[in-house]
């Protein structure tokens, strides 16, 4: 490849987003074997056609729609659609830390039982901060949409937060001495 | 009790209203404690969820992270974290940077160490940094005594520095004259890698930011290699002992243009005054700086 082709290249950006395309994959589907195998798969697909990105573009945007198409591709042609949707919440878990972290149990939990897009909607805004229009980009959606399921998921979870207060032995029934992931 | 809506309230969380709103909203909390009490549990589900994201991405940083001291080329993946994710998983990572790496263009950085491979691999590289104090301790470990110990006085004098440098890194060192090219040189200084020193040259062109010329004792590639980290573009080669490395804000072809004009020069047949004064055995204390050239 001559100098001129790497310059306008997407892989060495591609490389150094790893950390957090893996982030989005492995939150989409739940668990980090089958995350990291999709996102092999959208990766692949990416460099093979590479020629699709637009330069101007913000690439990490771009690409974490490419593995969210990609995902939402195989999911529609699957026989069982329905059923990819359940995740283990002991797998899930593990995302948010190895054995002997600590855990929020509470965050990890409510995040799990949420549905995908819901999920990537916040790892879009609160962890990857990106504005409404492009986590809208990101996920095929208007950035109202975006605006909405933010109301709704975090008020719903400030809700649980508050019960949890409200009710006192919730809290620490959440909060075993050793972590619920073994 | 003052009405005022989640929609509302989780905007005003999330630092999306206008000043004059927030200012609103603030004295309403201040009178109203049932709303208070409502930011409060949005702002702390806001903050999990953030630290929640954030302890994914350490995870994911852990599996995918570089060696502190890379051997070699390539990504890094390491064991003990791989172990911890199975070694199915383990493979997959691999598989996944191949998947990248297999495409053969490096990314990134400096290969002083001139052991440049023609594989297939990609070099090696790290995440970005998180902060700007990461940036500028990465920086700061570029640093020894030495840099401090070229002559500030005589920067204005390119034959003086390069021959402080020259001392360090060797006589077969270049301290080229970009000025056909339009970069002026500026100053020059001794960094290190590990324990071993690295020359950098800084010019200036007309606009934009500072072109650097890099040298280390070393053996590599004679052959340019181009290579990018994030907006800085590098050409590395290897000359009489020397490796090189220009870096600067341009693009792959303007980088190896000016790197064309720093090799012709130093295959120039007439001696430069930096190689006169170097190429004897013993070479006598530095000259006095002399006054800034007039320009």
């Amino acid at each position: 490849m001559q100098a001129e082709e790497f310059h306008h290249s997407i892989r060495p950006g591609l490389v150094i987003m790893l950390p957090r395309l893996m982030r989005f994959a492995d939150l989409l589907v739940g668990e980090r074997e089958e995350g990291t195998a999709l996102l092999r798969r959208a990766l692949q697909r990416m460099l093979a056609e590479e020629h699709r990105y637009s330069h101007g573009v913000a690439l990490d945007v771009w690409a974490f729609g490419e593995i969210y198409r990609h995902w939402l591709g195989e999911l529609r042609d699957h026989v069982n659609p329905m059923g990819q949707a359940n995740i283990e919440d002991e797998s899930f878990a593990r995302l948010f830390g190895e054995e002997g972290e600590e855990i929020d149990m509470i965050t990890a939990s409510f995040i799990g039982n949420l549905p995908p897009q819901q999920r990537l909607t916040l790892l879009l805004v609160y962890g990857e901060r990106l504005d409404h229009a492009d986590a809208g980009r990101v996920l095929d959606v208007p950035p109202d949409t975006i605006a909405v399921r933010l109301v709704r998921i975090t008020a719903a979870f400030a809700d649980r937060l508050g019960s949890y207060e409200d009710e006192g032995g919730m809290v620490e029934a959440f909060y075993p001495e050793e972590p619920r992931v073994s | 009790m003052t009405e005022l809506s989640d929609e509302l309230l989780v905007a005003y969380v999330d630092g999306q209203l206008e000043r004059k709103q927030s200012r609103a909203v603030e004295r309403v909390l201040e009178q109203d404690d049932v709303i208070a009490r409502r930011v409060h549990a949005l702002k702390d589900a806001h903050s999990r969820f953030e630290a929640a994201f954030e302890a994914v991405l350490a995870g994911e940083e852990t599996i995918v992270e570089p060696s502190p001291e890379p051997p070699g080329p390539g990504i890094f993946i390491a064991w003990r974290n791989a172990a911890k994710v199975g070694l199915a998983g383990a493979g997959l990572v691999v598989a996944l940077v191949l998947a990248i790496a297999g495409y053969g263009w490096p990314l990134v950085l400096p290969n002083f160490a001139g052991n440049r491979s023609d594989t297939a691999e990609v070099e090696w590289t790290g995440s970005l940094p998180a902060t700007w104090q990461d940036d500028v301790v990465h920086a700061q470990t570029l640093l020894s005594r030495e840099t401090l110990s070229v002559s500030p006085e005589g920067q204005a004098n390119q034959d003086l520095i390069g021959f402080q440098l020259a001392q360090a890194i060797g006589p077969g060192l270049k301290l080229p004259d970009l000025k056909s090219e339009g970069f002026r040189f500026m100053r020059g200084q001794l960094l290190r890698a590990g324990d071993e020193p690295v020359a950098q040259v800084l010019y200036l062109g007309a606009s934009g930011a500072p072109l650097a010329l890099y040298a280390k004792k070393g053996e590599g590639a004679a052959d340019r290699v181009f290579k990018s980290y994030r907006e800085i573009g590098s050409v590395s080669w290897s000359e009489d002992g020397i490796v090189y490395l220009l870096a600067g804000e341009l693009n792959g072809p303007r980088l190896t243009q000016l790197a064309e004009t720093i090799k012709a020069q130093a295959d120039a047949p007439k001696p430069s005054a930096l190689n006169a004064v170097v190429s004897v055995s013993a070479p006598p204390p530095p000259p006095p700086p002399r006054p800034p050239a007039k320009r």
